[in-house]
């Protein structure tokens, strides 16, 4: 099975480079954006992800905003929400938009690679 | 604008004086004292006066009638005496116009008239021709009075100046109380008067009088100017004795005066009775001594007893039930308003929950990831020399966080339940929406959801995130129960035309009945044992919020075969929108 390319989505920097780094030792190519800005410019450079963990509080452009940006610029890119700030509500809509599927922060990080192998998958 | 609530016990009229001196059951004795105080005086004050009203009118109506009974009854005497003079003056009259002194000083022919009177006038005892000279010329009767000399009596003199004259009672030669009716005519040859005179006992006046008697009649007499009784009285004696009237009456007047006798009043009517010296006297009983006086009394205090007694029942009764009913209302309000400051404040705690538990959950992904990156690096270093104890060291980090993380997510669920907005919402669509969320572990866990929904259920009122959390609770409870490998049936229909249900199936290995019955507790939990330790809040909330949006949720269970929940809710019509509200 082909590793998949993640693309982490947060504000907390720090959260998604470690993230990003503990991924990448499991063998996935993994890359830590901090907003919604850079995600789409590193979509648009060409740095394309089967899978986005997706913050939702996050300065500027939210992360429902994000999931339409994403959803717009590639419909096949699976987003899973990874937020510390998550409702019944944000993630049913979310869902409805087309959302993969929806963690709350501290996430264990085998049922996160389960996750992201399902979304990859499909 | 604070507007203070009402509080019946706070009102000083219940308590008369300030009630902050008062425990709160004195302060609803003092209410309740205080009503029953106040509505004896509305009801019996005025059932008091009323009653008082109608004795002084019913007196004054009693005393009215027998005033106006004591007239009639007097004038109905006076009536009957002085017809039978008239009639006797009259026949008299008659006799003297048409014999003259020599025709009737006739023995024979004085007895043949006096036989012919005497049929048509009882009491006439005898009859006699007096000359001019006073002597008795003559006479028929049973006494021996022929030849006696009335020229100095009193009567004869009288019955000269007049044509007729009606004399006062005396006893005269016979020493027997009588009267005389007595006519005088001119003798056309000698030219002087003499008179034709017929003498009637008083018995017969007593039986007029007799004829008067009624039930409230005391006594009745005659009497003359100079307090003489003309007739026998029941209390003042027979005929001549004397009584002495303190005032009478002028002409043809008939006066009346109230009177008493021996500690009982009575009416006395005095009338004059016209062409005689007599006065007619009538003693009738007074308006309370008379028997429907007494019955009117009677029954007057007996009502009024009566009245008392149920309207003081009634006004303690009612007393009592309103002073109850304000202190209920007051308790009931007290603890509305204890609940809604509760509720207020799980509020605000809910919100500061999420909050801290929103902002909590940020660092702790930070130090959960760098604990975990932490553990790659010296997992794959098999070289570093304290390799085993940091990753012990690791291990129980990430313990930490992941007890932390269950407890910021038991904050947020709290606070979720906090808030509530009531729409017009779907049944199926929210199960549809709940399922897209739990689909995924559902299928992880092979386990199959199988709907079976109704069309077109009707919509209910209710909070679409709070009934989303229903079924969230719900199906997660059976994907946990199931754990993996099994079925998930979720049917959803009208019962009738009130109600909706959505029936959720798990075949799980069901729950034993003595869980089952503390299912719906707080903080009774079954996965005590389990590495997801339950809050024990789950179903307790989901109970909660079924029952304030007006639902009902009941379960049913096998060891062995699996568990039903069934939630029902009231369809959504004007009518019901209320009854929601007001659970709400």
């Amino acid at each position: 099975m082909t590793a998949h390319r993640i693309m982490i989505v947060d504000d907390e920097l720090d959260f998604g480079t470690t993230l990003a780094e503990r991924l990448e030792l499991r063998g996935f190519a993994a890359k830590a954006v901090g907003g919604a800005e850079e995600a789409m410019a590193a979509l648009a450079a060409g740095w394309c992800p089967d899978v986005v963990l997706l913050d939702l509080m996050m300065p500027g452009v939210d992360g429902l905003a994000t999931l339409d940006l994403i959803k717009q610029h590639d419909p096949g890119i699976q987003v899973i929400i990874l937020t510390g700030h998550g409702s019944t509500e944000s993630g049913i809509i979310g869902m409805q938009r087309g959302l993969f599927d929806y963690l709350m922060k501290p996430v264990d990080i085998g049922e996160l690679i389960a996750r992201i192998n399902e979304a990859g998958a499909k | 604008m604070n507007k203070p609530l009402f509080r019946a016990a706070n009102y000083p009229l219940f308590c008369g004086l300030s009630d902050r001196d008062l425990c709160p059951k004195a302060r609803y004795r003092c209410m309740r004292n205080s009503l029953l105080i106040v509505m004896l005086a509305i009801t019996l004050i005025p059932l008091a006066i009323t009653s008082g009203l109608n004795f002084i009118q019913y007196q004054q109506l009693l005393r009215d009638d027998s005033q106006a009974n004591a007239r009639w009854n007097a004038e109905s005497a006076r009536a009957t005496i002085t017809a039978y003079l008239e009639k006797l003056e009259a026949a008299i009259t008659v006799v003297i116009d048409t014999h003259t002194f020599e025709d009737l000083s006739d023995s024979n022919r004085l007895e043949h008239i006096f036989r012919q009177l005497k049929k048509e006038h009882q009491g006439l005892v005898d009859l006699s021709v007096v000359g001019p000279d006073g002597i008795q010329s003559a006479y028929v009767g049973p006494y021996r009075l022929a030849g006696k000399d009335y020229s100095d009596s009193l009567w004869f003199h009288k019955a000269l100046a007049r044509r007729m004259y009606v004399s006062e009672v005396f006893t005269g030669f016979r020493n027997v109380p009588h009267f005389v009716v007595a006519a005088s005519k001119k003798d056309p040859y000698s030219e002087q008067y003499w008179v034709l005179r017929a003498s009637i006992d008083t018995e017969t006046l007593d039986r007029f009088l007799a004829l008067a008697d009624t039930e409230a009649l005391e006594d009745i007499f005659l009497l003359n100017d100079s307090g003489i009784l003309q007739s026998g009285s029941r209390y003042h004696g027979e005929a001549m004795k004397n009584f002495q009237l303190t005032r009478k009456p002028k002409q043809n007047d008939i006066l009346i005066s109230e009177e008493m006798r021996g500690g009982s009043n009575f009416y006395r009517a005095v009338s004059r009775i016209p062409n005689t010296p007599w006065l007619l006297v009538l003693d009738q009983q007074g308006a309370e001594a008379r028997k429907i006086w007494l019955i009117f009394k009677e029954r007057l205090l007996l009502t009024l007893t009566l009245c008392f007694l149920v309207s003081g029942g009634v006004v303690v009764w009612l007393s009592r039930f309103l002073a109850g009913q304000f202190r209920e209302a007051d308790e009931t309000r007290d603890t509305i308003l204890s609940e809604t400051e509760h509720s207020n404040k799980l509020a605000s705690i809910g919100r500061l929950a999420a909050g801290v538990a929103h902002e909590i959950n940020n660092p702790l992904a930070i130090i959960g990831e760098k604990a975990g990156l932490m553990q790659d690096l010296i997992g794959l270093d098999r070289e570093f020399r304290h390799r085993e104890k940091f990753l012990d060291q690791l291990a129980s980090l990430q313990n930490a966080v992941v007890r932390a993380r269950t407890i910021t997510h038991r904050l947020l669920g709290f606070a979720r339940r906090m808030e509530t907005s009531l729409t017009l919402v779907q049944l199926n669509d929210i199960l549809k929406e709940v399922l897209s969320f739990l689909e995924k572990d559902a299928a992880y866990r092979n386990i199959h959801v199988i709907l079976q929904l109704q069309a077109d259920l009707p919509v209910i009122r209710a909070d679409h995130g709070q009934l989303q959390q229903v079924f969230l609770n719900v199906i997660n409870n059976a994907i946990d129960a199931i754990r993996s490998d099994g079925e998930i049936h979720i049917t959803s229909r009208r019962e009738n035309h009130k109600t909706v249900m959505v029936a959720v199936s798990d075949t799980g290995p069901g729950i034993a009945p003595e869980i089952l019955k503390n299912i719906f507790e707080p903080f009774f939990t079954t996965k005590g044992n389990e590495e997801k330790k339950g809050t024990g809040l789950g179903l307790s909330i989901t109970y909660g919020l079924v029952q304030k949006m007006g639902g009902k949720i009941e379960v049913s269970s096998e060891v062995g075969v699996g568990t039903t929940f069934i939630i029902t809710f009231p369809v959504y019509s004007e009518g019901s929108e209320g009854e929601i509200n007001d659970r709400a």
